[in-house]
């Protein structure tokens, strides 16, 4: 999986950032202060360092875009007609070849310069060499401008394709645009390809992964091919070439029975013969698309006359199958995968190695005991549940009712009696947050507690006792209500008195004013 | 799994963010305060770069906006007065007199100046204590009658240094040359071409001799890769090409061809 993982590549900045990197780089590692009163070695070794962290800083850098990209000839010939396809071989190996010559180069400026830089006699001589020796290096990765740009975009790319492993089990499918193929792998994995009503809506391939006993199998999605020549075939339609002829995998070719793809049965029949060489040696199964709209057995006898060379091909299996309405997704699937997978089974069988491995291996069959039949136990509850139709799904209803729907989650809530299942309780309440205080034993507690007040006021805990006060008590308390009052008079007084708009002279200030008053009193 | 064009799918499916045009917005009409803060606080090289750049950058606006603003423009064209000279007919005979006499005057003095003349007529002289370091030798250092040439140098093919007891001067081999690049002045282009020999160092004559290159140099190039024909029809390989820089600091020869 990991093998073919383009991700990881490091990004190749433009000639000009390139140039930018390196220079900054070289001032920031190196040492920047010289005088020309040192001795004339140090002054040589000085600048002889910076030509040599450049270079090598560049070389590091050039080497590493070339050991990241992919080399076609390394990887696999599925990936490396890929790239074929979409790069162009040529262009993409003329471009690092480029690279390569340009550190090729840069080696070689540098070890000129540094050279000249031994019989350095001055420091301005040394400064000139180095800077002479900097800027020719700038200048070759200048003229690498254009080929880093279409690294770049190359990267990009890369970094975006489908990790496809060549060697797992894989299903591919392929056809005329249009037929269903993206539908039917949306239906057996979670690929998520768009699905639109035109052709070409799928531009390259997609992949998706999906369960079938206990195995992870690749499905390819490739884009629609017409039936033309090698030669004419674009960009588009090549990369599905590509999958179908270097990937050893099970192919299901997707047929359009209601020729709603604009391209009639015996068309699609005669893409089947051309593209036929490209299936040998591989599982093959002819998938029938669109049965909701015309089934197999009710085409017509001219259609079904061009159909007749493949049923009759024994090789080839041939079945119905809608992704509309899910009929025969799943036969479809494991049909496909069974046969992969004897296949596989079958080559790796003539293999050198199997006997090395067969000969160790034993297969214990039990006998069995006797004849009574042990089925599993179901219990009686399951079954009925079993029995009993799916729940109405909230996505079928909303389609029943259309416009007049309302999702009503709170139906569900089986636990509250009917008529309260709809009452609105609100989250916060006069500031309170009501989860807060909802307690479920609340009711008990509340009996409990009302059980405790009975006793108590049974026992006559609540009673008030009765007091009486005496003639002096009683002045006092007059008194002091009246003295309550006019406080409080006094106080409200004082409020409006306070409001007045009329400047305050702050306490401090004043005293400050009548000692001046008196000192000028006493000069005068 | 992402896969292929992910990102503009979801694009599709979902649009962006609500306030993306708004934010992009924004961002554009952020960036001018956000160069000017950059541009404040930068010192140094940095600034400096940036300086210039930014004036490149400028440069190249104002020159766009004057192109568009060209085009806007309707010319008006004024009607032709009668009798008036036909374009094709505009510099014919109306030359100016004083043209003509400047115009000789300039030839009369290039023929003066003679033949010879080279582009860069004037070179600074040479020293021989800048050329020439002394090397000392002997058991005790003592002996200083050896000379190393701190200059670039051209020997001939098959050269061979002589026994180390009468070698005087001493050519290094980092600073020998072989190629020069040489600008024809009227082709206007430039050739990496093999140097034949030094004709003349300016310096002094030992200098010449010894093949030392310095700015203002005359040597001999091999031009027979450019294909240039004689009048008689014969190929001409050997040219002379005066030296514009200075080869010890540059790590290079650059010359202009005499023609």
């Amino acid at each position: 999986m990991s093998m073919y993982n383009f991700k990881k590549i490091a990004v190749v900045p433009t000639a000009k950032d390139f140039i930018d990197i390196i220079l900054s780089k070289t001032q920031r590692k190196t040492p920047t202060v010289v005088h020309k009163q040192y001795k004339i070695t140090r002054i040589r070794a000085f600048y002889m360092r910076k030509v040599k962290f450049s270079q090598q800083s560049f070389h590091d850098r050039l080497t590493q875009i070339l050991t990241e990209f992919p080399k076609l000839d390394d990887v696999h010939p599925f990936y490396a007609d890929l790239m074929n396809v979409l790069y162009d071989k040529d262009h993409y190996k003329l471009a690092l070849g480029q690279i390569n010559t340009a550190r090729h180069l840069i080696d070689n400026v540098s070890k000129d310069y540094v050279r000249l830089l031994k019989y350095g006699d001055s420091l301005y001589r040394c400064k000139q060499l180095k800077r002479a020796a900097l800027g020719r290096m700038a200048t070759i990765m200048k003229r690498q401008g254009s080929n880093l740009t279409y690294l770049e975009q190359v990267r990009q790319h890369l970094a975006r394709l489908p990790s496809i492993d060549p060697y797992t089990r894989t299903i591919i499918i392929c056809g005329f645009p249009n037929v269903g193929k993206s539908s039917f792998i949306n239906k057996i994995t979670r690929a998520d390809v768009e699905v639109q009503p035109y052709a070409f809506t799928t531009k390259s391939l997609y992949i998706g992964h999906t369960d079938y006993k206990y195995l992870r199998w690749q499905v390819i999605d490739t884009p629609g091919i017409l039936d033309h020549s090698l030669e004419e075939r674009n960009v588009i339609e090549m990369q599905a070439v590509t999958a179908l002829a270097h990937l050893r995998a099970c192919i299901l070719y997707f047929l359009d029975l209601s020729e709603q793809c604009g391209h009639g049965l015996d068309e699609q029949v005669k893409l089947f013969e051309s593209i036929k060489p490209l299936f040998a040696n591989k599982p093959l199964i002819i998938v029938a698309n669109k049965c909701d709209i015309i089934k197999l057995n009710e085409l017509s006898e001219e259609k079904r006359a061009s159909l007749k060379s493949l049923e009759e091909d024994k090789e080839i299996t041939m079945l119905e199958m809608s992704a509309l309405d899910d009929t025969g997704v799943m036969e479809v699937k494991t049909e496909a995968c069974e046969k992969l997978l004897s296949f596989r089974v079958d080559q790796k069988m003539r293999t050198k190695k199997v006997d090395g491995v067969l000969n160790r291996l034993h297969v214990a069959v039990p006998k069995q005991r006797d004849e009574i039949v042990r089925p599993p136990c179901i219990p009686e509850s399951v079954l009925a549940k079993r029995a009993n139709k799916k729940r109405k799904l909230e996505r079928e209803i909303e389609l029943e009712e259309g416009d007049d729907y309302v999702l009503d989650l709170k139906k569900h809530y089986v636990d509250i009696p009917e008529e309260e299942r709809h009452d609105i309780i609100p989250e916060i309440w006069e500031g309170h947050n009501i989860a807060d205080y909802i307690d479920p034993e609340i009711f008990e507690k509340l009996a409990e507690l009302e059980k405790d007040e009975e006793i108590r006021e049974e026992t006559g805990m609540y009673v008030v006792p009765k007091m009486e006060l005496d003639e002096t008590m009683q002045e006092i308390k007059k008194l002091a209500l009246q003295i309550r009052h006019k406080k409080a008079i006094m106080k409200d007084e004082a409020r409006i008195n306070k409001q007045s708009r009329k400047p305050v002279m702050p306490r401090t200030a004043g005293a400050k004013v009548f000692i001046c008053f008196i000192i000028k009193k006493l000069f005068l | 799994m992402p896969q292929n064009e992910y990102v503009e799918r979801h694009q599709k499916l979902y649009g962006r963010r609500l306030d993306y045009e708004e934010r992009k917005r924004k961002k554009e009409a952020r960036e001018p305060h956000k160069r000017a803060q950059v541009a404040k606080s930068l010192r140094g090289i940095k600034a400096k770069i940036f300086n210039k750049e930014r004036r490149n950058e400028k440069i190249q606006m104002k020159k766009k906006i004057k192109a568009h603003e060209e085009k806007k423009i309707k010319k008006t064209t004024e009607k032709v007065s009668e009798g008036a000279v036909p374009v094709y007919l505009l510099d014919r005979d109306v030359q100016s007199r004083a043209k003509v006499l400047s115009n000789m005057i300039k030839q009369k003095r290039k023929e003066k100046a003679g033949k010879w003349d080279v582009p860069i007529p004037k070179v600074r002289a040479q020293a021989d204590a800048e050329v020439l370091k002394v090397v000392k030798s002997g058991k005790t250092r003592r002996k200083a009658w050896k000379r190393m040439v701190t200059k670039v140098t051209f020997v001939g093919e098959g050269f061979t240094r002589k026994p180390p007891k009468f070698e005087r001067f001493i050519r290094p081999m980092a600073l020998r040359f072989k190629k020069a690049h040489v600008t024809h002045p009227e082709l206007k282009a430039t050739f990496c071409l093999p140097i034949i020999g030094v004709k003349k160092n300016p310096s002094s004559a030992m200098f010449t001799s010894l093949g030392v290159i310095t700015k203002g140099t005359v040597i001999e190039v091999n031009i027979s890769e450019l294909g240039l024909v004689t009048q008689a029809g014969k190929v001409v390989w050997g040219k002379y090409a005066q030296v514009t820089n200075n080869p010890e600091n540059d790590g290079c020869i650059n010359a202009v061809l005499l023609v």
